[in-house]
């Protein structure tokens, strides 16, 4: 057992106020247009959604933790959204499986996952493989337009941090993944991080060869969750199946068995895809050398295998390193910490953290925080 | 150097914070305007392709695209072409039009659709087209379909 | 002056057909050649062994078109049945190439035992199987391709089909050129790893999709 450094310091309450100030003001300016809405549901939800993420961050600054209080956030909106995106389906058409007739007629909700496998056909032909409208209209609001849109300017803000901040799929895995105390499968061939680098690849190819989104049509376990091609035969059966369990098995089973974020680090390929921009990112994890023992908390806590000894020795994780502070916030001895890149390591990891929150925070209530209200507004206008 | 450097990543740091700032402003509006002068379109094997003409009816127009060929040869949807009955509320019970595809004048099929049930049949006047008997959706490059205010018809060409 | 003609005619169908050939190729070229990790010059080998595969198939189908004359209106049945036995021929050899990866021929041996005779056989496979993937590849019935066979059974005699064909053929590689820098990531031993992951991905894709085609073929004709 390592030496453990007793050490849970926390910032006063008044201080903790005040730094929390700045996104209180940013979620009344993100939720007014909600809580002005007519309806006692939509400005119930605006208000605990506001309350909601202000109270995390508070939390953030108090205890100068992050990934404890961005997980709350995170599990709310993975669970949340299918909830809601369910519930707009049935009211719309009584049903999750997609007609072809919303296909044809470019209604169907762009989503992020499919933006690798456009970009070579949109980048050769013009052409987006996608059954959706380039543009948003009345019966299309999640256009493709839009969608790119927020993904380019999440890219810009917290580049590999959308699979903490962003996405709203990956918080199912990490609810899952934190009910156990202790994982009961503690080894895991790290030869298997390779896999959605592969799965990107095979995508990205074969997308561009059958001018089809390979990846919608075969492989994304979300589909279970979300829409799906109606089964109306052999095909249409198996590919249902093959969602159904990857989802179970890669979403649900593996992370109560690992506490991992396995789907993420086994399979999505946007994943690998948004690691380039890791590059690109002004913020990042740095390992001091010099207060490592190594005790390997980090590697343990860490949701997707980012930190192995290779890299601590190198001094930072790998570049699947999705900025979800499990590392900094298990580490005993300030060893791991926040860093802005270009400065030296370990010089003001604080003010680095705070800079990330800021822009990771402001992100996650305009976008997380819309959804998350959206859904809530669903459930308290059948409540009230 | 290490002071360059230093001033740079600060920079990018604060630079990321007023781009979280702009994003909901500015940086959304912009970004999606750029998307949307890019002139992609979606693909026609979704979209049924561009429109080639328009003939007239009493009551109805039906609206013919140009032919959507298969343009890789791993792509598992077949070529078509995709004609629309619209206004689908002014359509008869069952209706039956010969319609010339390629715009030469010639009509290049009959179809007659019930457009209560969505059953539409193809005889072809053109060995170019392929008959078809359809009830719903067969496959994407074969069906009958209501979408929005017309009556979708895609017949499989070759 | 006229066989002038058609060549130069071959070849302008070809390099305007190129992209979509890449396009269609890549899914089986791009990780085969990211999974060998040789160098440019060896990655350009193993492409022109790749494209000899292509090109045979090429031929091949010359010869068909000749021998069929015009009439290659193929029935969507027999293109289905081209297509479904395409993508089981790729599933398997994708599939074998993957696991032959794995096995490298002994540096020395002195007798030949079982394991080190398997191990040479993978290794003469690897060798092999990418010729049989490029003739995999060149068995399309792209429109292109199809146009390119009508007009090669139009030209004349065989020879005319067949040279009609080779020029096709040059024109529809140059773009496959660029391919050879794939040999400058050997460095990057991730890459070979996530090449064979690659591969046997696509295996199981082929496999697939071998099996609805034929399926379909099979039971519902």
């Amino acid at each position: 057992m390592p030496d453990r450094v007793l050490h849970t310091p926390r910032r006063s309450v008044g201080k903790s106020l005040l730094l929390t100030l700045p996104i209180l003001l940013w979620s009344l300016l993100m939720f007014s247009r909600t809580m002005m809405e007519p309806g006692r549901a939509p400005k119930l939800a605006a208000g605990v959604t506001l309350v909601f993420m202000v109270a995390l961050f508070f939390q953030m600054m108090r205890t100068l933790e992050t990934h404890r209080w961005r997980r709350y956030f995170f599990v709310a909106l993975g669970f949340l959204f299918p909830v809601g995106f369910i519930w707009q389906l049935f009211a719309l058409r009584g049903s999750m499986s997609i007609p072809v007739e919303r296909m044809i007629s470019g209604d169907t909700p762009f989503c992020f996952l499919a933006i690798p496998m456009m970009i070579l056909p949109a980048a050769i032909a013009k052409t987006v493989i996608f059954p959706g409208s380039i543009l948003p209209t009345t019966s299309n609001p999640h256009a493709i337009a839009a969608m790119v849109a927020i993904w380019l300017a999440a890219t810009l803000v917290l580049g590999k941090g959308w699979c903490s901040y962003g996405c709203f799929f990956g918080g199912i895995e990490e609810g899952f993944g934190a009910i156990p105390k202790k994982p009961r499968i503690r080894r895991i061939d790290p030869r298997w991080r390779w896999m959605p680098w592969a799965v990107l690849a095979a995508i990205v190819l074969l997308s561009a060869a059958t001018l089809e989104p390979v990846y919608c049509m075969w492989l994304c376990p979300f589909k279970a969750v979300t829409e799906y091609p109606a089964v109306r035969s052999f095909e249409t059966a198996v590919q249902m199946g093959v969602f159904i369990t990857l989802f179970l098995g890669l979403v649900v089973v593996l992370p109560l068995l690992t506490k991992k974020r396995t789907q993420c680090s086994f399979l999505c390929p946007f994943g690998a895809f948004q690691s380039i921009f890791n590059k690109t990112g002004a913020f990042d994890i740095r390992i001091d050398q010099s207060k490592c023992t190594p005790c390997v908390l980090c590697e343990k806590a860490c949701p997707t295998m980012s930190i192995t000894p290779e890299a601590v020795r190198s001094g930072q994780p790998l570049m699947s390193c999705m900025k979800c502070g499990a590392c900094v916030d298990a580490c005993v001895r300030d060893a791991v910490v926040w860093h802005i890149k270009g400065t030296d390591s370990g010089a003001s990891s604080e003010r680095a953290r705070l800079m990330h929150l800021y822009s990771a925070w402001a992100f996650a209530v305009m976008f997380g925080g819309s959804i998350i209200a959206g859904t809530l507004e669903k459930i308290f206008g059948v409540l009230a | 150097m290490k002071r360059l450097r230093s001033i740079l990543g600060n920079s990018g740091a604060v630079l990321t914070l007023a781009l979280a700032a702009l994003t909901p402003f500015l940086l959304y509006g912009w970004f999606q305007s750029a998307i949307g002068a890019a002139h992609l379109r979606i693909d026609p094997t979704y979209s049924g392709g561009e429109i080639s003409h328009v003939i007239e009816r009493q009551g109805y127009r039906i609206v013919v695209n140009r032919p959507v060929p298969r343009r890789s040869p791993l792509q598992r949807i077949g070529p078509f072409v995709q004609i629309t009955w619209t206004p689908a509320d002014r359509l008869p019970a069952s209706l039956s039009d010969e319609v010339d595809l390629d715009g030469d004048g010639v009509p290049d099929v009959r179809v007659a659709i019930d457009t209560q049930n969505l059953v539409v049949d193809v005889t072809p006047l053109s060995a170019r087209y392929r008959p078809m008997h359809s009830r719903g959706v067969t496959s994407f490059s074969a069906l009958i379909a209501r979408v929005k205010d017309g009556i979708v018809v895609r017949i499989p060409i070759g | 002056m006229a066989l002038t003609g058609l060549m130069t005619e071959a070849l302008l169908l070809g390099v305007s057909s190129g992209p979509v050939c890449l396009a269609s190729c890549s899914p089986v070229l791009v990780p085969v050649l990211a999974a060998e990790q040789r160098s440019p010059r060896g990655t350009g080998a193993l492409l022109a062994q790749f494209l000899g595969g292509r090109l045979a198939g090429y031929l091949v189908f010359a010869c068909i078109a000749w021998l069929l004359g015009l009439s290659l209106h193929f029935q969507p049945r027999d293109q289905a049945l081209i297509y479904g036995l395409a993508d089981l021929g790729l599933a398997i050899f994708l599939g074998g190439y993957a696991l032959a990866m794995r096995a490298r021929p002994a540096a020395s041996c002195d007798q030949p035992c079982p394991a080190a005779r398997a191990r040479l056989f993978a290794h003469r496979y690897r060798s092999f199987a990418s010729v049989i993937l490029g003739f995999v590849s060149g068995l399309t019935l792209c429109p292109p391709f199809v146009a390119a066979g009508v007009r090669a059974a139009e030209s004349g005699g065989l020879a005319h089909a067949l040279l009609f064909f080779l020029w096709f053929f040059f024109g529809t590689s140059v773009w496959f050129a660029p391919s050879v820098g794939l040999g400058m990531l050997r460095r990057f031993a991730a890459v070979g790893v996530v090449a064979r992951l690659t591969l046997f991905l696509l295996a199981g894709y082929y496999g697939y999709l071998a099996l609805i085609v034929l399926g379909r073929v099979f039971f519902h004709a």
